[in-house]
């Protein structure tokens, strides 16, 4: 589910450093008593983001999000939104929506009601109420649905009418509360385009708070991942999962193999580490901000491994294991090796051959191998 | 084995009963339902008809005070005397109109007052921590631990010409004022007295009020206010809806509160049901009075019953 390949190379206001942006959030503590749900958090965010917080449950993605709707005071710092400081306006001043996690439909409304709701409060002429709930229902798809209530209609449905009643107001910010976190799989997937495009007509800034980093991956320009109150990292989807800065965000993010090691080369254009858990020297083929002697771990994707039953060529990088377990999931299988050093890893392969006969089975020895340029190097 | 599943063993110590009664038509659901179908039977049912019986008859000196329905004549014939005078009395004397639309105007207004007394302190205790809901609603129960006609008759002495509110007054040179005998204190008593029955159904209602509506509100631009009257009002309504009904049915046929209280001109229909009935020992008239009392109060019922139920369906 990549980007439209326009919108990822030139609306990357990001990595413009003299782009202003259209959230700003400064230095932002929120404590619930002796709780500190979230701990000075900085973060920017521009027009027509796509902007994912990504995080466990405790992890105050949901706090900053309601700090944002208002519902929540930061106990110290600002937040901004589109220039103007929002420290002491009200929910019902903001120039931001939310769509709650429940979706927290009005019961006793119908459908037409509920979306109407935010525009009577503008006091907006009947017509112009009318006209703008016509064209959201055309816009979520429920043009037959506007005189039902919500408890006649299906999960998705009231999911579609949340969000057409948080863009009635065409609101510059949309907050979103886990969006699709009450959908199942298969509706869920079809939504997550749905939700995509509609952002990119409207080209509304988006904040969404999910805990399924898969989700965050599809939807999102960039990614904020959130741990105990603090954001971890802030990058692109692919950044975040090619490049985490901690063993935090390589493990939360997708699974990975993490090996501890040694420095024992740190020259400008390669680093080698030796590892005991690996049971061989790790060879990065780029050079690594650290100094001789340090321990660190080696974070290694499980698709980026490969198994060979013959040795391959080359001094690191490859070490012996012995395949404990295989998941036949369809398209790929998960593979559980035990090396010689007791660590177990986890290796991907995509099943590109139909029942392959000479593919590698339970209990066989395999050696393993990756590339010098595959992993990353954290220090914390 | 022949193949055949063996049949489980059903086989309990009851099951032969529960056939015998299935064969006479009694099956375990009418059982359960026959228990208080009797009781409601022996000691609603029949009592209430007798009440009519009674009704329908005329006042005669002697015991029972009434004549008898039926009498038998000489000849063996059976006669069914129905004197319908006790209700036509109803309507053509001034008294009993005036008395029972007196009860309904003391019953409303005491309804509204603790409608409007009681919804802010239900809001209070449902938005209250877990903690100090549970203290308060245990004040708002605590008491219907005291009696509850000395709770009337502590209501009396605070309202009394020198009682604890004159004497307070008196303190800063005030005029004493006469509380005691008149409809505010009937008002006074009725609503303190009722309050818990409003408070209850309104708390259960607002308790559950999903906080995210009210948020959900404020999000598309309504102020607190206009967030009152669109989403938590109608969202209440099953609560204001019952707990009107506690309040205002009992409140009718209120007898002790208003000769308590109030003073000769609190005409209500619960006193004069007590006059005809021990002043004039008029037992046919009293009960005339009665069953014309639970029409009044049925209907009320009825149509606050059909309210609820539309409310509930539009969920």
């Amino acid at each position: 589910m990549a980007k439209k390949p326009q919108i990822a190379a030139e609306t990357r206001p990001w990595r413009d450093p003299s782009a202003k942006p259209f959230v700003k959030i400064r230095d932002v503590t929120k404590k619930f008593g002796d709780v500190q749900a979230v701990n000075h958090v900085s973060l920017d965010i521009y027009k027509g983001e796509l902007f994912c917080l990504l995080g466990g449950s405790g992890s105050g993605k949901s706090t900053l999000l309601r700090m944002l709707a208002g519902f929540e005071a930061p106990t110290a710092g600002t937040i901004e939104i589109d220039g103007q400081d929002m420290t002491g306006v009200a929910p019902y001043n903001r120039p931001v929506n939310m769509m709650f996690q429940s979706y927290a439909l009005f019961p006793h409304m119908s459908v037409k009601q509920n979306i109407a709701y935010g525009l009577k409060r503008d006091h907006l002429p009947k017509a112009e109420i009318g006209d703008r709930v016509a064209e959201l229902l055309s816009l979520v798809k429920l043009q037959d649905y506007g005189k039902r209530r919500p408890h006649q209609l299906s999960g998705g449905q009231r999911q579609r009418v949340a969000l057409a009643r948080a863009l009635a107001k065409r609101p510059k910010l949309l907050l979103l509360d886990e969006p699709l976190g009450a959908l199942d799989k298969k509706l869920r997937e079809e939504t997550q385009f749905e939700l995509v495009k509609i952002q990119e007509t409207l080209g509304v800034t988006f904040i969404v708070v999910t805990h399924d980093q898969e989700e965050a991956m599809s939807l999102a320009t960039r990614i904020g991942v959130m741990n105990q109150g603090e954001i971890a990292m802030i990058g692109e989807p692919t950044e975040v999962y090619e490049f985490p800065n901690s063993r935090f965000v390589a493990g939360f993010i997708g699974s990975v193999n993490m090996f501890e090691g040694v420095v024992t080369e740190d020259e400008a254009d390669h680093v080698r580490i030796r590892s005991a858990e690996a049971g061989c020297d790790i060879f990065v083929d780029h050079g690594v901000d650290c100094a001789p002697d340090q321990v660190l771990w080696y974070a290694i994707r499980p698709e980026k491994i490969t198994l060979h039953r013959e040795r391959p060529e080359g001094d690191a990088n490859i070490t012996r294991g012995m395949v404990e377990d295989i998941a036949y999931l369809g398209d790929m299988s998960v593979f559980q090796i035990m090396l010689g050093s007791g660590k177990r890893i986890r290796v991907t392969k995509a099943n590109s051959l139909r029942g392959d006969p000479d593919g590698i089975k339970w209990d066989e020895e395999v050696y393993v191998q990756w590339n010098g340029g595959s992993g990353s190097v954290l220090t914390v | 084995m022949t193949g055949e599943a063996l049949p489980l063993p059903h086989r309990r110590p009851w099951t032969k009963l529960e056939r015998g009664l299935l064969a006479m038509g009694l099956s375990g659901k009418a059982l359960v339902i026959f228990a208080p179908a009797l009781w409601l039977t022996v000691f609603f049912l029949v009592p209430l008809a007798v009440v009519f019986g009674i009704s329908l008859s005329i006042k005669q000196f002697g015991r029972p005070p009434y004549s008898d329905l039926l009498t038998v004549g000489e000849d063996g014939t059976v006669q069914l005397t129905l004197h319908l005078s006790n209700f036509l009395r109803l309507f053509s004397d001034n008294l009993y109109v005036s008395a029972y639309l007196n009860s309904i105007k003391v019953a409303a207004i005491s309804t509204v007052l603790a409608l409007f007394i009681a919804y802010p302190m239900a809001y209070f205790i449902a938005r209250s921590s877990d903690r100090w809901r549970n203290i308060l609603l245990m004040l708002v129960i605590l008491p219907f631990w005291t009696s509850f006609l000395l709770r009337v008759y502590a209501l009396s002495g605070f309202m009394r010409g020198n009682g604890v509110i004159n004497n307070l007054l008196g303190v800063f040179g005030i005029e004493p004022l006469v509380m005691l005998q008149t409809d505010f204190a009937v008002y006074v008593g009725i609503v303190y007295t009722y309050l818990p029955f409003m408070i209850l159904p309104l708390y259960t209602t607002l308790v559950k009020l999903d906080a995210s509506l009210l948020e959900a509100s404020a999000d598309l631009g309504a102020r607190p206010l206009r967030t009152f009257l669109t989403i938590t009002l109608p969202l209440s309504a099953p609560g204001i809806i019952a707990g009107s009904m506690l309040v205002f049915i009992p409140a009718i046929g209120e007898f002790v509160i208003p000769s308590l209280l109030g003073g000769p001109g609190t005409l209500m229909i619960g006193r004069v049901l007590w006059d005809e009935f021990f002043s004039n020992t008029n037992w046919p008239r009293a009960a005339a009075v009665a069953i014309a009392m639970l029409v009044v109060v049925v209907v009320p019922i009825m149509l606050m019953q059909r309210a609820q139920s539309a409310v509930v369906e539009r969920r």
